[in-house]
């Protein structure tokens, strides 16, 4: 039977870390029956939140990675993805982004639109997600869902409107009005599983009309029926969904629900609104690149009749092999189908197709457009294309953060090594951000992330899941080395050592360059150096920038161009050239004034007001730029930029400093040069550790 | 152009030095105009001006976000480094970003004993010690003279320059005897410098005129032009 695609709801749930995403997921798979017994993130009973799977991510409290989940509600299929709130796990939050039409945006009502919900906010708009906002823990000292709604049209610039208006708050917290139905819904039972309707409380019947103003005419702008109704005085429920539906969808409007998933309030409700305001699959476009046609982007059709069109957007080790998560945009896939993999042609035949329910799964024979499905024993990188094999398609790239942080790995023993690289190699196919290489000086090998937690997590999970025991070094910040002037290069390299010699002579000028990393350029007149050894030049500059002679980080923003050069009609050769282009490199490079350069991140320290000078003062220690400090409530945000390598075991400093009180978020922002001294430490240290290897 | 040059060319110059050629430690100033002439612009001006001359300011924003703010500074740094092809820029910039701290506060939460606490967290343990406050953003029309008064007091007890903004109305026609219009007609005694900014319409341009000024810089009646794209005093 054919999956009705209006039935079919692919959301996200995402936030800023402790909004409570997975407190909520755990209530919407208890009310959809998908489990029969709530368990708590930090829940006494030690069973943990049935999102989080991994052993980590319970004892963590934290959700590292997301689980993908499906469920039922009222006649509607909704494929949930579990999203992590941490900044570092960023690439998991795209990724969900990626291959969702639509995301309940969770807030605390007491800390409000915190700096995470701005990047998770920002990528939403990145990926063009329609959402709806969920006001979370109304039942918490300070609770201002009111307060909250503002600062999503303020900071947020989301013209939020509220459907819901809570009765009591904090501890008195008893349900919601719906403003769309004006009935006040009371959750009652163990777990706040019957809804009782009734009569808005008279106390607050004149707030709800008032907040039913705004909302009848803010949905009005998108329906000019539910206009013309409003203005006889007879708009409908249905009307006002509708409106309120366009303009989600057209990312206009922001329709805010509140609740509390902790004490089992508002949970359905926000449900209901996903049926109702979210996108199906076929209300969102999405465009893929049609290989045969040099890349030309098309939108997909939504159509299972059509070939099939399916991202691999996520892939897990699990007990029986590779489980890759895919989203089918066109086509349906079916279970003994052969299907081509668009990035290397490899044909693989779907041997188990299962629906996933966190680490829980049930067997399918068919996937729909537009479903959430994974795939069994399949070898694959994440963000692979499946196309049927008449088809050459691929869906666009993901954007992809590139690494700050990295630290050395050394196994303990061969079996550590084996179950080291096993562990390796699925970590880098599962997730873009974390990459690991080979030192060629030290043989050590090197993981690099996007941050301190981000890396631990995987040494973890590689001690834990492969028991892969190892040495781990201190982390080391991933620096570069630019250049601030023009030096001219004058190079020959010769040698003659019996047989056929090398010679080649480059001649040219480097120069900062102001975007992007390297470019080449070739000046050279009256063929000084062949035609044929023109890309070899190019190729010894790129080597060149492999390591620069100050750190011996890799060099970024130089422009290389060549305007003259010699040839030997029997000793040039493509080596030659290249050798003779590194030796230029080297010549012109400390000539051209270079400097270290440092990621800097942006970080927003959130605390109450009193302890502002003190996460000043910590930030002011760590080389930091304090770009300013907002208000917000009885808090107070104290936004910077700091180089990374200051930011190493900054969390525990933050916490003796505060009582435990403040938190902090970071991300890259940008390379930008050392300070003279830490530039010389930074020197030192690499020449020692040279002359140690 | 070097560094030293851009300050020396400022034409701002004018406000910074007494007829001795002492920099005025101390000073209420005012921008004044109606809304879309450019106030935060000249708040801007002169916080960067003040930055250049190595002292460090505190940019209140009343109801405005950070980021924002950020973007003023940003632009306006941006069009003057262009403009006079400052050398350099890069370093200046990052010395501006040093020298500068923004702070936003609710319109309703913002009041002296407030803004005193968060400052006096930085000054007290050494965080940050401005020499200049640029408060952009404050209510006159529902201020009190008393707590205006308060504001000019901690003014005095910090040992600083404040610059306020404040928007005035066409429809109210009331100005004081200098020609400060409402809301700061009956304030304008508590500010040592005030300056409005009027369209010009007969040249196509704003203009920048000194309504007061009792730090014995510049005469009353001096007036600067504005750049109407970019809102750069143009002297």
């Amino acid at each position: 039977m054919k999956k009705d695609l209006n039935r079919v709801r692919n959301i996200g749930i995402s936030a800023h870390i402790d909004s409570g995403k997975t407190t909520l997921t755990e209530r919407i798979l208890f009310y959809t029956q998908r489990i029969h017994a709530i368990h708590e993130v930090r829940g006494k009973d030690g069973v943990g939140a049935k999102m989080d799977s991994m052993e980590l991510e319970k004892e963590r409290g934290i959700t590292i990675q997301s689980a993908a989940t499906y469920c039922t509600w009222k006649d509607h299929n909704i494929n949930i993805i579990d999203t992590p709130g941490h900044v570092d796990f960023t690439i998991e939050v795209e990724r969900a982004l990626r291959v969702l039409d639509g995301a309940v945006l969770i807030l605390c009502s007491v800390g409000g639109v915190q700096s995470q919900s701005i990047t998770v906010n920002r990528q939403m708009d990145r990926y063009k997600v329609p959402r709806i906002a969920f006001i979370n823990k109304c039942d918490r000292t300070g609770a201002n869902p009111e307060r909250v709604t503002g600062q999503l049209r303020e900071k947020l610039k989301l013209n939020a409107v509220m459907l819901q208006v809570p009765i009591g708050l904090e501890g008195d917290m008893k349900g919601v009005v719906d403003l769309v139905t004006m009935k006040a819904l009371y959750f009652e039972g163990d777990n706040g599983e019957t809804i009782r309707e009734a009569e808005i409380p008279a106390a607050i019947a004149a707030e709800c009309e008032t907040r039913r103003e705004e909302l009848l005419d803010a949905a009005s702008m998108f329906s000019d029926e539910l206009m013309e109704a409003v203005l006889e005085g007879t708009p409908t429920p249905e009307m006002i969904r509708e409106a309120v539906r366009k303009g989600t969808i057209s990312l206009e409007l922001t329709p805010v629900f509140i609740g509390s998933a902790y004490k089992n309030k508002g949970v359905q409700p926000m449900l209901d609104a996903v049926n109702y305001y979210l996108p199906t699959p076929t209300e969102v476009e999405n465009t893929a690149l049609d290989l045969s046609k040099d890349e030309e982007q098309f939108a997909v059709s939504n159509n299972p009749d059509d070939p099939l069109i399916a991202l691999a957007f996520k892939l897990e080790e699990g007990r029986y092999g590779q489980l890759t998560y895919i989203r089918v945009y066109q086509g349906t896939m079916r279970k003994g189908d052969t299907i081509v993999n668009s990035r290397d042609g490899r044909k693989v035949k779907i041997g188990r197709l299962v629906r996933m329910h966190s680490d829980e799964m049930e067997d399918i024979d068919e996937a729909p457009a537009g479903d959430i499905v994974a795939l069994f024993g399949i070898d694959c990188a994440s963000g692979d294309t499946f196309t049927s094999p008449d088809i050459s398609v691929s869906m666009s790239s993901m954007h992809v953060p590139a690494p700050v942080i990295s630290l050395s790995i050394k196994p303990v023993d061969n079996k550590a090594q084996v179950n080291m690289s096993k562990a390796l190699n699925r970590f880098t196919k599962e997730d873009p951000t974390f990459r690991t290489y080979v030192d060629a000086e030290t043989n050590e090998t090197i993981v690099c992330g996007m941050g301190e937690l981000h890396l631990e997590v995987y040494i973890e999970r590689m001690k834990r899941e492969y028991k892969a025991e190892m040495e781990v070094g201190a982390p080391q910040v991933s620096y570069r080395e630019t250049i601030t002037q023009r030096a001219d290069f004058n190079y020959t390299h010769k040698k003659q050592t019996g047989g056929s010699g090398q010679f080649g002579r480059v001649a040219g000028y480097m120069e900062p360059l102001e975007e992007g990393n390297y470019e080449f350029v070739d000046n050279i007149v009256g063929g000084t150096i062949p035609r044929e050894y023109i890309p070899s030049c190019d190729k010894g500059f790129q080597k060149a920038l492999e390591k620069g002679a100050l750190a011996g980080a890799q060099i970024n923003g130089v422009r290389c161009v060549i305007n003259d050069g010699a040839s030997h009609a029997v000793d040039s050769s493509d080596i030659a050239f290249q050798l003779a282009a590194i030796g230029g490199f080297k010549e012109g490079y400390m000539k051209a004034k270079p400097v270290i350069m440092e990621p800097i991140m942006k970080v927003a320290v959130e605390g109450p007001t009193e302890f502002q000078g003190g996460i000043m003062g910590s930030i002011n220690q760590r080389r930091g730029m304090i770009i300013g400090t907002s208000e917000e409530g009885t808090y107070t945000v104290v936004e910077a930029e700091v180089p990374l390598s200051e930011m190493f075991g900054y969390s525990t400093v933050l916490r003796s400093l505060t009582q435990g009180k403040a938190e902090f978020t970071m991300e890259f922002a940008t390379y930008r040069p050392v300070p003279k001294g830490v530039a010389e430490e930074i020197i030192k240290k690499a020449k020692a550790e040279k002359d140690k290897k | 152009m070097l560094k030293k040059d851009l300050i020396a060319k400022n034409p701002l110059r004018i406000l910074t030095q007494d007829a001795k050629g002492n920099p005025i430690a101390q000073r209420m100033g005012l921008v004044i105009a109606r809304a879309g002439l450019g106030k935060t612009a000249i708040l801007v001006q002169i916080a960067l001006d003040s930055i250049l001359r190595d002292n460090k300011i505190i940019h209140v924003s009343i109801g405005q976000s950070l980021d924002k703010t950020r973007v003023w500074y940003d632009d306006i740094f941006k069009d003057i480094a262009t403009a006079s092809q400052l050398e350099n820029a890069a370093a200046v910039e990052e010395e501006i970003m040093r020298h500068r701290m923004i702070m936003t506060f609710n319109v309703s939460s913002f009041n002296r004993p407030k803004l005193e606490e968060r400052l006096n967290d930085l000054v007290q343990q050494d965080v940050y010690r401005p020499d200049c406050l640029i408060i952009d953003g404050f209510d006159f029309a529902t201020a009190t003279r008393e707590g205006l008064a308060d504001l000019r007091e901690l003014m005095e007890v910090m040992g600083m320059n404040i610059w306020f903004s404040a928007v005035s109305h066409r429809e109210d026609d009331r100005v004081s005897a200098i020609g400060v219009p409402a809301p700061c007609h009956d304030v304008d005694d508590l500010f040592d410098t005030i300056m409005q900014i009027q369209p010009d319409t007969e040249h196509g341009h704003n203009k920048l005129n000194i309504l007061k000024d009792s730090t014995g810089c510049v005469a009353p009646g001096t007036t600067l032009n504005l750049d109407p794209v970019s809102l750069i005093i143009q002297g």
